[in-house]
């Protein structure tokens, strides 16, 4: 009986090894297979199951969008830095309300453009798809924050109770 | 043996109790003596099934099986990671300024 308990155990260690081999080489080989680091609009032809003529639609509007994108973002960056200097400082408290709304305008107009950039490629999408496209990345984008403003707003109605 | 000794047995033999047996005396007894004698029913099985996985044909096929599914499942996990990446890159890409990536 000893000999037999011993048997299934190491049938078991050798089972679960070869499974957990094969899995992770497949998982490896796969995703290094699947990966296609050059081009970011890959996903969107793959996920959304774009035309050719579609997906040259889209890369025009996304190459288009990605310099104003850019510097909009090295406006915002440009801004924390100097809020940054501000706050380091600690002399100009006056200040940095107004460097905070700079960044806050700065903000709403990035999102607005990113917004309107999302509405013009789910146009050029057939029409379940272009919906599709909007939900996902308004949840990728927007979602996050509406969760943590959620939470934040739960935390104060406990904290503050009317 | 004279009389009053064939007296007194018979008084001693009417004075010895006789208990009753429970129910089902002699059925039990015997179920407790096959109980004891039987050898472990564990043991059977596991022998039983030591000795089939060491059967050739069941060890190579268990092998074949155990392969063919860590492969599948891997694959099939591998892509979605992969696409998973790519849908991160693309947010990345168009609004990093509002993802969590920040």
């Amino acid at each position: 009986m000893k000999r037999s308990l011993l048997i299934l155990l190491a049938a078991l260690a050798l089972g679960a090894a070869l499974f957990a081999g094969a899995y992770f080489a497949a998982h490896r080989a796969s995703e290094l297979c699947c990966a296609r680091p050059a081009d970011d609009l890959n996903w969107l032809q793959l996920e959304f199951h774009l035309s050719n003529a579609e997906l040259a639609r889209i890369r025009e509007l996304h190459e288009g969008y990605l310099p104003q994108c850019a510097e909009r973002c090295a406006r915002i960056a440009e801004k924390k830095r100097e809020l940054d200097a501000l706050l380091g400082s600690g002399t100009n408290a006056t200040g940095v309300p107004v460097k905070q709304a700079e960044i806050a305008a700065l903000r709403a107009e990035c999102q607005s453009n990113m917004l309107a950039h999302f509405v013009a490629v789910s146009q050029a999408m057939p029409p379940a798809q272009g919906d599709r496209y909007l939900a996902e990345m308004k949840k990728f984008t927007l979602g996050a924050h509406e969760k943590i403003e959620q939470s934040m707003s739960g935390d104060c109605v406990h904290e503050h109770p009317h | 043996m004279n009389i009053e000794d064939s007296k007194l047995s018979g008084w001693l033999r009417e004075s010895r109790a006789t208990p009753t047996l429970p129910p089902r005396f002699q059925e039990n007894v015997w179920r407790r003596i096959e109980a004891a004698t039987a050898p472990e029913k564990s043991g059977n099985w596991l022998d039983a099934l030591a000795a089939l996985i060491l059967r050739p044909r069941l060890a190579f096929a268990g092998v074949a099986l155990l392969l063919l599914t860590g492969t599948l499942l891997g694959a099939q996990s591998g892509v979605q990671t992969a696409r998973h990446e790519a849908q991160l890159r693309y947010v990345a890409a168009v609004a990093h300024e509002f993802t969590d990536r920040q």
